[in-house]
Protein backbone atom coordinates (compact mmCIF):
# COMPACT_ATOMS: atom_id res chain seq x y z
CA UNK A 1 0.00 0.00 0.00
CA UNK A 2 1.93 3.33 -1.00
CA UNK A 3 -0.15 5.31 1.47
CA UNK A 4 1.88 2.98 4.75
CA UNK A 5 4.93 2.61 2.30
CA UNK A 6 5.02 6.41 2.35
CA UNK A 7 4.29 6.99 5.80
CA UNK A 8 6.66 4.60 6.83
CA UNK A 9 9.60 6.14 4.71
CA UNK A 10 8.63 9.44 6.62
CA UNK A 11 9.23 8.33 10.06
CA UNK A 12 12.12 6.74 9.16
CA UNK A 13 13.76 8.90 7.82
CA UNK A 14 13.21 11.27 10.55
CA UNK A 15 14.49 8.96 12.83
CA UNK A 16 17.62 8.48 10.54
CA UNK A 17 18.03 11.88 9.95
CA UNK A 18 17.66 13.49 13.64
CA UNK A 19 19.04 17.54 12.40
CA UNK A 20 17.35 20.80 11.91
CA UNK A 21 15.50 20.05 8.92
CA UNK A 22 14.42 17.37 9.54
CA UNK A 23 12.54 18.89 12.42
CA UNK A 24 11.24 21.74 11.01
CA UNK A 25 9.61 19.59 8.09
CA UNK A 26 7.71 18.08 10.14
CA UNK A 27 6.81 20.95 12.90
CA UNK A 28 5.93 22.67 10.15
CA UNK A 29 3.24 20.59 8.56
CA UNK A 30 1.80 19.26 12.09
CA UNK A 31 1.30 23.24 13.29
CA UNK A 32 0.17 23.83 9.46
CA UNK A 33 -2.78 20.94 9.90
CA UNK A 34 -3.42 22.40 13.75
CA UNK A 35 -3.62 26.05 12.27
CA UNK A 36 -6.32 24.75 9.43
CA UNK A 37 -8.80 23.02 12.12
CA UNK A 38 -8.32 26.08 14.36
CA UNK A 39 -9.00 28.34 11.23
CA UNK A 40 -12.63 26.30 10.65
CA UNK A 41 -13.20 26.84 14.49
CA UNK A 42 -12.70 30.50 14.16
CA UNK A 43 -14.76 30.55 11.32
CA UNK A 44 -17.46 28.63 12.80
CA UNK A 45 -17.28 31.23 15.97
CA UNK A 46 -17.38 34.21 14.30
CA UNK A 47 -20.13 33.16 11.84
CA UNK A 48 -22.88 33.71 15.13
CA UNK A 49 -22.56 37.26 13.72
CA UNK A 50 -25.27 35.82 11.44
CA UNK A 51 -27.28 35.16 14.07
CA UNK A 52 -27.33 38.40 15.30
CA UNK A 53 -25.32 40.77 17.81
CA UNK A 54 -26.32 39.04 20.43
CA UNK A 55 -26.08 35.64 19.37
CA UNK A 56 -22.35 36.50 18.83
CA UNK A 57 -21.54 38.19 21.73
CA UNK A 58 -22.83 35.19 23.83
CA UNK A 59 -20.31 32.98 21.94
CA UNK A 60 -17.40 35.31 22.29
CA UNK A 61 -18.12 35.14 26.03
CA UNK A 62 -17.95 31.23 25.97
CA UNK A 63 -14.76 31.35 24.10
CA UNK A 64 -13.02 34.06 26.50
CA UNK A 65 -12.01 32.49 29.95
CA UNK A 66 -8.39 31.65 31.57
CA UNK A 67 -8.50 28.22 29.70
CA UNK A 68 -8.93 29.60 26.12
CA UNK A 69 -6.19 32.17 27.16
CA UNK A 70 -3.87 29.43 27.65
CA UNK A 71 -5.27 27.74 24.75
CA UNK A 72 -3.93 30.78 22.72
CA UNK A 73 -0.73 31.01 23.39
CA UNK A 74 -0.30 27.65 22.62
CA UNK A 75 -2.18 28.47 19.28
CA UNK A 76 0.19 31.57 19.04
CA UNK A 77 3.06 29.18 19.43
CA UNK A 78 1.89 27.01 16.34
CA UNK A 79 1.29 30.45 14.58
CA UNK A 80 4.54 32.28 15.10
CA UNK A 81 6.52 29.34 14.90
CA UNK A 82 5.10 28.31 11.15
CA UNK A 83 5.34 31.90 10.13
CA UNK A 84 8.98 32.40 10.66
CA UNK A 85 9.51 28.95 9.44
CA UNK A 86 7.89 29.28 6.81
CA UNK A 87 9.67 32.42 5.79
CA UNK A 88 13.14 30.95 6.34
CA UNK A 89 11.66 27.97 4.21
CA UNK A 90 10.53 31.03 0.98
CA UNK A 91 13.53 32.88 1.57
CA UNK A 92 15.68 29.64 0.77
CA UNK A 93 13.40 28.28 -2.12
CA UNK A 94 13.36 32.04 -3.99
CA UNK A 95 17.16 32.71 -3.34
CA UNK A 96 19.19 29.77 -3.29
CA UNK A 97 19.63 30.37 0.40
CA UNK A 98 20.43 26.45 1.08
CA UNK A 99 23.78 27.29 2.60
CA UNK A 100 22.66 29.34 5.29
CA UNK A 101 19.58 27.68 6.16
CA UNK A 102 20.78 26.54 9.56
CA UNK A 103 21.77 30.18 10.50
CA UNK A 104 17.66 30.64 9.62
CA UNK A 105 16.24 28.26 11.20
CA UNK A 106 19.03 29.78 14.45
CA UNK A 107 17.49 33.43 13.96
CA UNK A 108 13.74 32.05 13.61
CA UNK A 109 13.62 30.16 17.34
CA UNK A 110 15.01 33.79 18.44
CA UNK A 111 12.19 35.64 17.09
CA UNK A 112 10.07 32.87 18.07
CA UNK A 113 11.39 32.91 21.83
CA UNK A 114 11.20 36.79 21.26
CA UNK A 115 7.41 36.82 20.11
CA UNK A 116 6.41 34.63 22.68
CA UNK A 117 8.21 36.56 26.11
CA UNK A 118 5.83 39.34 24.72
CA UNK A 119 2.53 37.22 23.89
CA UNK A 120 2.60 35.71 27.60
CA UNK A 121 2.89 39.36 28.92
CA UNK A 122 0.42 40.62 26.81
CA UNK A 123 -1.82 37.79 27.64
CA UNK A 124 -1.77 37.90 31.57
CA UNK A 125 -4.60 39.84 32.29
CA UNK A 126 -7.12 37.12 30.85
CA UNK A 127 -5.67 34.84 33.61
CA UNK A 128 -7.35 37.05 36.38
CA UNK A 129 -10.64 35.31 36.70
CA UNK A 130 -11.35 38.81 38.44
CA UNK A 131 -10.99 40.43 34.40
CA UNK A 132 -14.34 38.83 33.63
CA UNK A 133 -16.59 40.93 35.28
CA UNK A 134 -20.01 41.40 33.42
CA UNK A 135 -19.23 40.27 30.08
CA UNK A 136 -17.54 43.52 29.12
CA UNK B 1 4.64 7.20 -12.14
CA UNK B 2 4.06 10.26 -14.34
CA UNK B 3 0.63 10.89 -13.11
CA UNK B 4 1.47 10.69 -9.45
CA UNK B 5 4.09 13.45 -10.02
CA UNK B 6 1.91 15.49 -11.84
CA UNK B 7 -0.61 16.04 -8.23
CA UNK B 8 2.10 18.54 -7.74
CA UNK B 9 2.34 21.65 -9.64
CA UNK B 10 5.00 24.95 -9.85
CA UNK B 11 2.07 26.94 -9.50
CA UNK B 12 0.77 26.04 -6.47
CA UNK B 13 4.04 25.58 -4.89
CA UNK B 14 4.54 29.14 -5.58
CA UNK B 15 1.03 30.09 -4.81
CA UNK B 16 1.69 28.61 -1.47
CA UNK B 17 5.17 31.05 -0.73
CA UNK B 18 3.24 34.21 -2.19
CA UNK B 19 -0.17 33.85 -0.28
CA UNK B 20 2.57 32.65 3.11
CA UNK B 21 3.93 35.93 2.98
CA UNK B 22 1.22 38.11 2.70
CA UNK B 23 -0.44 36.04 5.54
CA UNK B 24 2.71 37.03 7.70
CA UNK B 25 1.47 40.52 7.24
CA UNK B 26 -2.11 39.95 7.51
CA UNK B 27 -2.13 37.84 10.48
CA UNK B 28 0.17 39.46 12.37
CA UNK B 29 -1.87 42.63 11.93
CA UNK B 30 -5.43 40.98 12.81
CA UNK B 31 -3.33 39.42 16.03
CA UNK B 32 -1.92 42.24 17.56
CA UNK B 33 -5.36 44.74 16.71
CA UNK B 34 -7.96 42.19 17.80
CA UNK B 35 -6.76 40.14 20.16
CA UNK B 36 -3.35 40.53 22.13
CA UNK B 37 -3.14 44.21 22.75
CA UNK B 38 -7.18 44.52 23.21
CA UNK B 39 -6.52 44.88 27.56
CA UNK B 40 -9.36 43.26 28.66
CA UNK B 41 -8.85 45.43 32.00
CA UNK B 42 -9.38 48.60 30.06
CA UNK B 43 -11.83 47.41 27.06
CA UNK B 44 -13.53 44.77 28.63
CA UNK B 45 -14.19 41.42 26.86
CA UNK B 46 -14.59 41.16 22.96
CA UNK B 47 -18.20 41.47 22.04
CA UNK B 48 -20.04 42.29 18.97
CA UNK B 49 -19.77 46.74 19.58
CA UNK B 50 -16.05 45.86 20.15
CA UNK B 51 -15.52 44.45 16.88
CA UNK B 52 -17.72 46.87 14.93
CA UNK B 53 -16.03 49.55 16.26
CA UNK B 54 -12.64 48.10 15.52
CA UNK B 55 -13.66 47.36 11.57
CA UNK B 56 -15.57 50.56 11.55
CA UNK B 57 -12.35 52.63 12.60
CA UNK B 58 -10.93 52.61 8.72
CA UNK B 59 -11.94 52.30 5.36
CA UNK B 60 -9.56 50.47 4.47
CA UNK B 61 -10.27 47.12 7.26
CA UNK B 62 -12.15 46.17 4.08
CA UNK B 63 -9.87 45.82 2.15
CA UNK B 64 -7.97 43.45 4.37
CA UNK B 65 -10.37 41.54 5.68
CA UNK B 66 -11.79 40.70 2.09
CA UNK B 67 -8.48 40.29 0.79
CA UNK B 68 -7.21 38.19 4.28
CA UNK B 69 -9.89 35.84 4.71
CA UNK B 70 -9.82 34.03 1.36
CA UNK B 71 -6.16 34.09 0.89
CA UNK B 72 -5.66 32.24 4.25
CA UNK B 73 -8.40 29.89 3.30
CA UNK B 74 -6.16 29.06 0.08
CA UNK B 75 -3.38 28.50 1.89
CA UNK B 76 -4.50 25.93 5.09
CA UNK B 77 -6.38 24.18 2.20
CA UNK B 78 -3.57 24.14 -0.29
CA UNK B 79 -1.18 23.40 2.30
CA UNK B 80 -3.56 20.20 3.49
CA UNK B 81 -3.30 19.65 -0.23
CA UNK B 82 0.30 19.42 -0.54
CA UNK B 83 0.64 17.11 2.39
CA UNK B 84 -2.19 14.71 0.74
CA UNK B 85 -0.56 14.96 -2.68
CA UNK B 86 3.01 13.70 -1.24
CA UNK B 87 1.51 10.49 -0.16
CA UNK B 88 1.28 9.64 -4.22
CA UNK B 89 -2.04 9.09 -4.57
CA UNK B 90 -3.92 7.65 -7.70
CA UNK B 91 -5.51 10.41 -10.59
CA UNK B 92 -8.70 9.70 -9.58
CA UNK B 93 -8.33 10.48 -6.01
CA UNK B 94 -6.46 13.61 -6.61
CA UNK B 95 -9.06 15.09 -9.00
CA UNK B 96 -12.05 14.38 -6.00
CA UNK B 97 -10.16 15.61 -3.11
CA UNK B 98 -9.38 19.09 -5.39
CA UNK B 99 -12.71 19.17 -6.02
CA UNK B 100 -13.68 18.62 -2.97
CA UNK B 101 -11.09 20.91 -1.31
CA UNK B 102 -12.35 23.66 -3.96
CA UNK B 103 -15.83 23.53 -2.97
CA UNK B 104 -14.92 23.60 0.79
CA UNK B 105 -12.51 27.05 0.01
CA UNK B 106 -15.65 28.16 -1.93
CA UNK B 107 -18.02 27.92 0.91
CA UNK B 108 -15.43 28.94 4.07
CA UNK B 109 -15.61 32.06 1.91
CA UNK B 110 -19.05 33.06 1.47
CA UNK B 111 -19.51 32.17 5.27
CA UNK B 112 -16.42 34.37 6.07
CA UNK B 113 -17.66 37.07 3.47
CA UNK B 114 -21.14 37.15 5.06
CA UNK B 115 -20.23 37.28 8.48
CA UNK B 116 -17.63 40.27 7.74
CA UNK B 117 -21.01 41.95 6.27
CA UNK B 118 -22.55 41.22 9.17
CA UNK B 119 -19.50 43.16 11.32
CA UNK B 120 -18.99 46.02 8.94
Amino acid sequence: MPFKKYLGGLVEDAELNKNAGNFSYWAHRITGIGLSIYLLLHIYVLSSALSGPEEFTQRMQDVQSPLFALLEIILLAGVFFHMLNGLRITLVDFFGWTRHHKLFLILAVVFFAALMIITIVLQLPKFDIGNYGAGG
Amino acid sequence: MDAKLSNQSALTWFLQRITGLFLGFFLITHINVQHLFHDITIHGLINFESVRENLASSNLWKVFYFLFVPMVIYHALNGIWQIIADFRISRGAAILIKALFWILGALLTVIGALTLNNLF
